[in-house]
């Protein structure tokens, strides 16, 4: 390759790198409406699209989840060093269920999830790996309803459905 | 991050906060979820028992909160990943048919839809070669910045940004090919 063909090249490069920042940041024009972008390899937008709205996200079982939690607690207390005399304070559990009865798992999950509802971002696919244990959250039920809070649903049942819970949850 | 660093029992948090991520770039390098689970909890308990060894890069003009903790966390994946590779021989080949765990029971048709593009982009970044399918899995699917993932690849931000181009042309070009 030549000098000016290199120097070409990370020109383009530096374009799709700002064009993704943008695009992962929820501002990108889409393809074809005409706006922006027009510096950028025709081919390159497309897929940039295609990616950032069509790869899953993924993640583990819950019970994997809380069993390597465990292992960490584990190893986290055998690396702990004694504390000095007088410094003892209280131990908070790790990775324990709180006081008010959510699970610090849960709601980090939660939080989590809370990403994926930015609405200024493209919804995609969240899958969960292995089996889900029963619980009384159980995380195919939070991701189901991350996952349909990206995705408006279309027919007049659903949105109707919706709107009856919507209601319900603010009565309750 | 310090806190961890000070106290180890403090390490839950960054697990919560990055297990998905390391689960996601496992699964899509190996391809199999148990062995991303093997390799997801071979890098946890490695960054646990190495935290101490950790050095925070970050400058303060690079923003509040921010931290390298997840280039050097990735870093410990991608060898966590090569050493469960060498034990199951396996390429990102899974089907995505797991995604009607979280189908929308409301529209079948849309959901069908969606899958098949889905199983396509991932195929198409799946014959890719392997630099370009994790630079781009790490864009993509971890939302690194340039400048993270030139940290986990062992490269400059200049060639991960001519990786990323060359990678979404392939792909873009695949895709259409593959569509006609």
């Amino acid at each position: 390759m030549t000098f000016l063909g290199r120097d070409a090249l990370e020109v383009d490069a530096l374009v799709t790198d700002r064009y993704l920042e943008s695009l992962l940041a929820g501002h990108a024009p889409v393809p074809g409406d005409g706006r922006g972008g027009a510096m950028l390899d025709r081919e390159v937008r497309f897929a940039a699209h295609r990616l950032g709205l069509d790869l899953p996200h993924f993640y583990p079982s819950f019970r994997f989840e809380e069993r390597l939690g465990r292992r960490l607690a584990d190893l986290a207390a055998s690396l702990r060093f004694p504390a000095a005399a007088g410094a003892e304070g209280v131990v908070i559990p790790f990775g324990g269920i709180g006081p008010g009865g959510v699970d610090p798992a849960t709601a980090d999950l939660l939080d989590e999830l809370a990403g994926f509802d930015d609405p200024r971002r493209p919804g995609r696919p969240l899958l969960i790996g292995g089996a889900i244990t029963s619980a009384a959250l159980s995380l195919a039920g939070v991701a189901w309803v991350a996952w349909r809070r990206n995705h408006p649903a279309a027919t007049p049942m659903a949105r109707a459905i919706r709107a009856v819970n919507a209601a319900r949850t603010r009565l309750a | 991050m310090e806190a961890a660093r000070r106290d180890p029992s403090q390490f839950d948090a960054l697990y919560r906060r990055y297990l998905a991520q390391v689960y996601s770039f496992a699964y899509y390098e190996l391809g199999d979820h148990h062995a991303a689970e093997d390799a997801t909890e071979r890098t946890f308990l490695s960054a646990l028992a190495n935290i101490h060894r950790f050095e925070e890069r970050a400058r303060p003009a690079d923003g509040d909160g921010a931290s390298t903790f997840r280039v050097w966390l990735f870093r410990i994946a991608r060898n966590a990943i090569a050493n469960q590779r060498r034990t199951v021989r396996r390429r990102p080949t899974a089907p995505i048919e797991a995604a009607a765990i979280v189908a929308d029971p409301l529209d079948v048709e849309g959901d069908a839809v969606r899958r098949e593009e889905g199983s396509a982009a991932w195929l198409a970044v799946g014959r890719q070669p392997t630099d370009r399918r994790r630079a781009l899995i790490l864009r993509f699917v971890d939302e690194m910045s340039t400048a993270e993932i030139a940290g986990v690849m062992g490269r400059s931000e200049g060639a991960i940004r001519v990786l990323i181009h060359r990678a979404l042309r392939s792909v873009g070009r695949d895709l259409r090919g593959r569509s006609r």
